[in-house]
This record gives structure tokens, C-alpha cells and sequence, in this order.
């Protein structure tokens, strides 16, 4: 499971151990865990969606809350106002917007600017979307949109209402690891090793033909529309959508991920996206610590295992791989 | 060097934020029979200090009724939970609070956080009191049968204040606004521009001149262009609906241009807010409470209440959401003594239509949307550079809620007089 690609007996046996994980939840714990499941499995795909921009293509972005944010009022608008849409429609509906402001951006932005300018660009588009979330009245300006409904979906001869129980959960981990196979898929094919050859030397890519940023822009407007998808799936699980979402500080949270689990790794967000609700949860009684507790940690993980979780496992690994290497015994 | 090392420490920091859960849970199966109240509220970020004063209100409640028998021969026990004034927090707060048996809760602020509890609410089975949820649509167009609020709403709050000014002020016909960029802030607005349309013709047989309000941005370092446009313009009365830590940035930066000299100010809900921060610099003016123990003197909730509240912290200037959670709590206890029963049906049952008394005096949960009728309280702050606290209270007075409240209507948007 490395940078370039990952094997898809590892890819499967990892998705299929998490899925599991994730459908025995509902059945051993109460409903806020459950609930906090479901966020943490969008989460995961929150977190993968940014790495396949940023390790991947070397963009790094601080707006991807804007993606989340109009993805989730794209999905509350459409079922609170104009509910005999499907939801599937729906769902594709968001994820168009997504892709459409992330072409906007990466139109604007990706020809003129890289790395950290790039990146400043990105936070100041996702102000802006956050500035008009909060002024445009159809979109119920600060208080945001109430009553997402979970839907009702239309399959012809059966119909499945996502309202009940725990339909909504299932949906959400299923339709989770489906974004996530999609992501290994781009991870790991023709497409995802030229986006490596973009971001590890672009001026060799270049000459072997491959038009650099058609690539970056294919890969922003990828991560944007899943993204979208991410905050669309999110809306009803969560039955409000509000600014905060659309806020910078959100933009965090898949960098957070991403550095705690090890961005070198395709799974590395989803380890850190899965740690940071454990942390979040294990705190959450600790009032007025939980926060420093949380950030503590985090800064350690980071400062000391700069390759994230995964790398650390990945050094240990190495080392009991090779026990004798002549660097040990020189320190014993 | 010693024995501790980097990973040590790190390690031992995740097993030990991995083993809380375990801990709290064991804790918590450790109350016995008694009725769990969830606490959901703010205990961190922007709006703690307004959660510590909602949590202190229930720990004080609860501790009363407890002393005084329970509910029912049984013993009421809070769980807390922060939930940062982000709905995402609260809604899983609040879910797991439901799972662990704590159907009824308690202590939201934000109005987006009341906002979502309803339909979750609805779906888990539980039911919420709001602690200070200022936005109208709680008892409006999001109307939930599963959502309760015991303090005086938006509508009742602004009029008031409108109706006050009619009465004492019947001189000052023009006004204006500060007027946060938000949601909250245009609401309070319209509605106080609605009272004044109404009760200056009625009481002060005149009719109000309306100016374009000021509208500011919300959480600015500067406002000095906005005072100054205040200071040219010709209303002798000002509405403030900032809030907080801006509107002490602004009366701060509103001092040199003496823009409250000559003006009558007229707050909408800083309470001791702005006068804590600004001690002498405070300028005059009347802000809306929610409960104020001098105005409430002689009725033994408020006291008793008062007395608690001091020997508990030590703070001789307790805001007004320590009464909402307190009232909130005694709401609680009455509805399940009303109904016999502490399951979510029984007690929305119990709580609709409810008279209660609490520390500003009885209040009616109206049946039809949730909504209570209580008297709208009002002070008025002046600066004391001799006193102990910078500032002091010189008048106080009480509005009659019923005459001052909207009718009640569930599902539908507000409707208000506008100026011509």
C-alpha cells in the first residue's frame, strides 16, 4: 500500500475489515456511536478525496469545505424543497456542483498559482462561498436549512426508506466504500501513476506528453465532485445544514486526517479520519480539556511520526523485517 | 536520562483518552433509578460563558428539587455534555445521551443547534428545553412538538423593549439600528421596528420615524466608520442587537465620537456583558434580561436561587440564563408530576399547557406552539467608577408578556408592521 498503487487483495481485505467494523456498530453501541460512525465513515471519504488531490497531484487545497458545503446544501435544498426528486438525482446533482466549482477554481486558479498560492486562492474562494452561504435567503442565510429529510429510494418493484432505523447508516457505509473503491480505482490506474509523474517531476512528465495541467485540473474537479458527494450524503444524516460547514476551519479537518494517518498512503486519511473520532469520543466528557487533549495529541502524532500512523506502522514493519541491520547494532 | 520517553508519553496519553469512554460508562450506570436529564449546551468556544451560567441554573435546580424529596419519590441526576455550539456536536451528544437513557435534555443556546434538534428529536424520541435560542423560527416555520422554550422568544423580547421606549421615552420618535450582518441581528430589528410602529401611536400618540439601520459585520475588530455614520445620522434613539465581545468593541470605539451622549440606547440582550468588560466606560443604557434578581425580590425561586448561585461561585452578578436553565429544570419536575410518568410522550404532554412557577414568577408553556408567556425584564445600566463593579443597575422593570406576545402560530412565518 504505497504511494504508487495498492494491491487489491491488500485494497479489499482492508475495505472489507473496515465495512464489517462498521455494520457491527449499530448492533453493540448506543445511537450517538452510531451516529458518529456514519460521520466518521464520510469523513473517511472526505479525507481520501483531499489526498487524491494533494499526494497524488501535489495540490493542495484549503477549501474543501466548500466542496462538503455546497455538496450538503445542494442535497438540503433539493430535499427540503423540492422533494419528488430522486435521490440518486440528487446525489448527482450535488456532485455536479462540486465538480463545477472545482473547475471554477481550478480554471481561475491552477494555471496561474501552485503549492501554497494555490492554496491561499482555495481559501479565499471558500470564504467567499461561505460569505454567500450565509447572505442568500433561499439557503435560510445563518440559520441554514432544517428538516433534511432522509429519503425514500425508488428501486420499481421496492422501495427503501432510508428514514427508518438504521437504513440511513447502511446507506452511508455502503455508499462510503463504494466512493472508496472509486478512489482506489483513480489511486492506482494509468490515470492516478500520470498524476504522480505530475507531481514528482512535471517538467519530465511534460516532455513525455502528458498536458500538466489538464491532469491537475482533472484531478481537483475528481476530489471536488466526491467531495460534494461526501457533504450531499452527509445533509440527511445529519437533518441540518448550516455555514459552519462552508467555514475554513472545516477545511482542516482533511488535512488533519490526512497528516495524522500518513498521506503517503491511500488509506492513510481513513486511519486518520477513524483515530480523530475516537479521540473526539473518548474525550467528549473532559469538558474544557477535550480540545487541548485532542490538539495535543494530534501535534504530537505529528511532530513525532511525521509519515503519520500508517508510516509509523510501516517503519516498525521495516525494522522487525530486518532486526540485525548494522545502524541498531552500532546504537546497542 | 529518565524513564520516560516520547513514545511513552504518547502512548500512554492515547490509552488513556481510549480507556475514557469505559470510564464514563461505568459512571454513569452508577446513578441508579433516578430521571436523567441530558445538559447539551456550550461549554467551550464563543459561547461557554453563556453554558456555564445555563449549567450552573440546572445544577442548582437540581440539587433544590433533589433536597426537597425529587419527582415522583425519585432523584433527578444530570449527564453533561459540551456541544461546542456546532449542531453536528450537539446532534451526536445528543443521540448518545438518548441511548443511554436521558430522553429529556436540556440547555441549548444556538439557534441553529435548537434548529436541529427537532427532527432528531422526532426520530430518537427525546425531547429539548432551549436555554436562550434566540431565532423565531423555533415556535414558527420549524415549529416541533419535541422542542420547548420557557424564556421569552425574539418577538416578545423586541417588543418589550419597543413598548418601554413608548412609555418612557415618548419624546424620542426617531430611531435607528447597529445591526449585526446575521440572521439574529435582522430579525430583532424588524421586530423592535414592529413594536415601535405599533405601541408609539397607542401609548405616545405619535408616529416613529424609522432610519435605515446600520448594519455592521459581525465579529469586526473595527467599527469606527459604522459610528460615525450613527453619530451623523439624526435618530435620537439607537437599537444595538450587537452582541457580545462586538458590542464592546463598539461602545468601546463609539466613546470619542460621543455618539451615546445625546441618545437614548436601547440594547436588545447584552445583559452585564458589555457593562462587565466596560465597567466605568459603560455608556447609560437598557438592555433586555432574562432575569434579574432585584427585580425578582421577594419571591422565594429567585432568592433561593440568588443565594445558591452566589454560594456556588462566588459571582454577586449571575447573568440571566442561569433562570432559563432553572426554570427549564422546574419545568421538567412539574410535567412529570403532572403526568405521573418520565417518558418523552407523557411529559411533551405534561409540559404543554404547563404553569410553573420559577424565579421571575409563573410562566404558561403555551399548548399550541411550545412557546412560554413570562414577563419580559429590562435594565437599566449606568456607569459608577466608585462602585465595586464599575457600573451599576438603576432601574428595572417588568413588561407584561401577554401584552407583548404574538399569537400563536405554528408552522408559519412571523408577520410584521413595516415602515411605509
Amino acid at each position: 500500500m504505497t504511494i504508487a498503487r495498492v494491491r487489491p487483495a491488500i485494497f479489499f481485505s482492508l475495505l472489507a475489515l473496515l465495512v464489517a467494523g462498521a455494520l457491527i456498530v449499530p448492533h453493540v453501541a448506543n445511537r450517538g456511536v452510531v451516529f458518529l460512525s456514519g460521520v466518521v465513515a464520510i469523513n473517511v471519504v472526505f479525507g481520501i478525496a483531499f489526498n487524491l488531490a494533494f499526494a497524488k497531484a501535489g495540490i493542495l487545497s484549503f477549501g474543501n469545505a466548500m466542496f462538503f458545503a455546497v455538496g450538503a446544501y445542494c442535497a438540503g435544498y433539493l430535499i427540503t424543497q423540492q422533494n419528488h426528486l430522486p435521490f440518486v438525482v440528487i446525489l448527482l446533482a450535488a456532485a455536479g456542483c462540486g465538480g463545477l466549482l472545482a473547475l471554477v477554481t481550478g480554471l481561475l486558479a491552477l494555471r496561474r498559482a501552485s503549492g501554497v498560492y494555490f492554496a491561499v486562492i482555495t481559501l479565499a474562494v471558500g470564504a467567499l462561498v461561505h460569505v454567500l452561504i450565509m447572505k442568500l435567503n433561499f439557503l435560510g442565510r445563518n440559520d441554514g436549512l432544517v428538516g433534511v429529510n432522509r429519503p425514500i429510494i425508488d428501486l420499481g418493484l421496492v422501495e427503501l426508506d432510508l428514514a427508518r432505523g438504521d437504513a440511513y447508516y447502511y446507506f452511508i457505509i455502503a455508499s462510503c466504500a463504494l466512493l472508496v473503491t472509486l478512489m482506489w480505482v483513480l489511486w492506482s490506474n494509468r490515470f492516478g501513476r500520470s498524476l504522480q509523474g505530475v507531481k514528482s517531476d512535471p517538467m519530465r512528465a511534460s516532455f513525455l506528453g502528458i498536458d500538466i495541467d489538464r491532469k491537475r485540473l482533472i484531478a481537483l474537479v475528481l476530489s471536488g465532485s466526491i467531495t460534494a458527494l461526501a457533504g450531499a450524503i452527509y445533509a440527511p444524516w445529519a437533518q441540518i445544514v448550516t455555514p459552519e460547514l462552508a467555514h475554513w476551519s472545516f477545511s482542516t479537518m482533511p488535512l488533519l486526517f490526512t497528516l495524522l494517518g500518513g498521506s503517503a498512503f491511500f488509506l492513510g486519511p481513513a486511519v486518520g479520519a477513524i483515530l480523530f473520532g475516537l479521540l473526539d469520543y473518548a474525550t467528549r466528557s473532559l469538558i474544557g480539556i477535550s480540545d487541548l487533549l485532542v490538539g495535543g495529541l494530534l501535534l504530537a502524532v505529528v511532530l513525532s511520526v511525521p509519515g503519520g500512523v500508517l508510516g509509523l506502522l510501516g517503519s516498525l514493519l521495516a525494522r522487525v523485517r530486518a532486526p540485525s541491520s548494522p545502524r541498531r547494532e552500532g546504537r546497542a | 536520562m529518565t524513564g520516560i520517553s516520547r513514545r511513552g508519553v504518547i502512548a500512554g496519553l492515547g490509552a488513556t483518552s481510549l480507556a475514557a469512554p469505559f470510564i464514563n460508562r461505568r459512571a454513569f450506570a452508577q446513578s441508579g433509578d433516578a430521571i436523567k436529564i441530558g445538559v447539551v449546551t456550550a461549554l467551550s468556544g464563543p459561547q461557554e460563558f453563556i453554558g456555564n451560567f445555563v449549567l450552573s441554573g440546572c445544577q442548582i435546580a437540581v440539587d433544590q428539587i433533589n433536597a426537597a424529596g425529587g419527582v415522583l419519590g425519585r432523584q433527578l441526576a444530570l449527564e453533561i455534555r459540551d456541544d461546542r455550539a456546532n449542531p453536528a456536536e450537539a446532534s451526536a451528544a445528543a443521540r448518545e445521551l438518548i441511548g443511554l437513557g436521558a430522553n429529556l435534555q436540556i440547555g441549548t443556546i444556538s439557534s441553529s443547534v435548537a434548529l436541529a434538534m427537532g427532527p432528531l428529536m422526532t426520530q430518537e424520541g427525546g425531547v429539548v428545553i432551549t436555554c436562550g435560542a434566540g431565532t423565531e423560527k423555533l415556535n414558527h416555520e420549524n415549529y416541533n412538538e419535541h422542542v420547548f422554550r420557557p424564556g421569552d422568544g425574539p418577538y416578545m423580547r423586541m417588543r418589550a423593549q419597543a413598548r418601554l421606549m413608548a412609555e418612557r421615552q415618548p419624546e424620542v420618535t426617531s430611531w435607528t439600528g447597529l445591526v449585526p450582518d446575521h440572521e439574529y441581528g435582522r430579525t430583532t430589528w424588524a421586530v423592535y421596528v414592529d413594536g415601535l410602529l405599533q405601541f408609539y401611536p397607542e401609548i405616545a400618540k405619535a408616529d416613529p420615524e424609522i432610519l435605515d439601520p446600520i448594519i455592521v459585520p459581525y465579529g469586526a475588530g473595527d467599527y469606527r466608520t459604522f459610528v460615525t455614520q450613527a453619530a451623523r445620522s439624526q435618530a435620537q434613539g439607537i437599537y444595538n442587537s450587537t452582541y457580545g465581545g462586538d458590542s464592546v468593541t463598539l461602545f468601546q470605539q463609539a466613546k470619542p465620537f460621543q455618539l451615546f451622549k445625546d441618545r437614548v440606547l436601547m440594547d436588545s440582550a447584552n445583559e452585564f456583558i458589555v457593562a462587565g468588560a466596560l465597567k466605568g466606560d459603560t455608556p447609560g443604557h437598557w438592555t433586555g434580561i432574562h432575569w434579574y434578581h432585584e427585580t425578582n425580590k421577594g419571591n422565594p425561586l429567585s432568592d433561593q436561587l440568588y443565594d445558591d448561585y452566589v454560594k456556588k461561585t462566588g459571582n454577586t452578578q449571575p447573568m440571566g440564563w442561569v433562570s432559563e436553565a432553572h426554570a427549564g429544570i422546574y419545568a421538567y419536575a412539574k410535567a412529570i408530576e403532572k403526568s405521573g410518568k418520565s417518558d418523552t410522550d407523557a411529559v411533551i404532554a405534561g409540559l404543554k399547557g404547563l404553569e410553573w412557577d420559577t424565579a421571575t414568577g409563573k410562566r404558561l408553556m403555551r399548548a399550541e406552539d411550545n412557546q412560554a408567556i413570562k414577563d419580559v425584564e429590562l435594565i437599566y445600566i449606568e456607569p459608577d467608577a466608585s462602585g465595586p463593579l464599575g457600573y451599576k443597575v438603576t432601574d428595572y422593570v417588568k413588561v407584561d408578556g401577554n401584552t407583548v406576545i404574538e399569537p400563536p402560530t405554528p408552522g408559519e412565518p412571523m408577520t410584521l408592521r413595516k415602515p411605509s
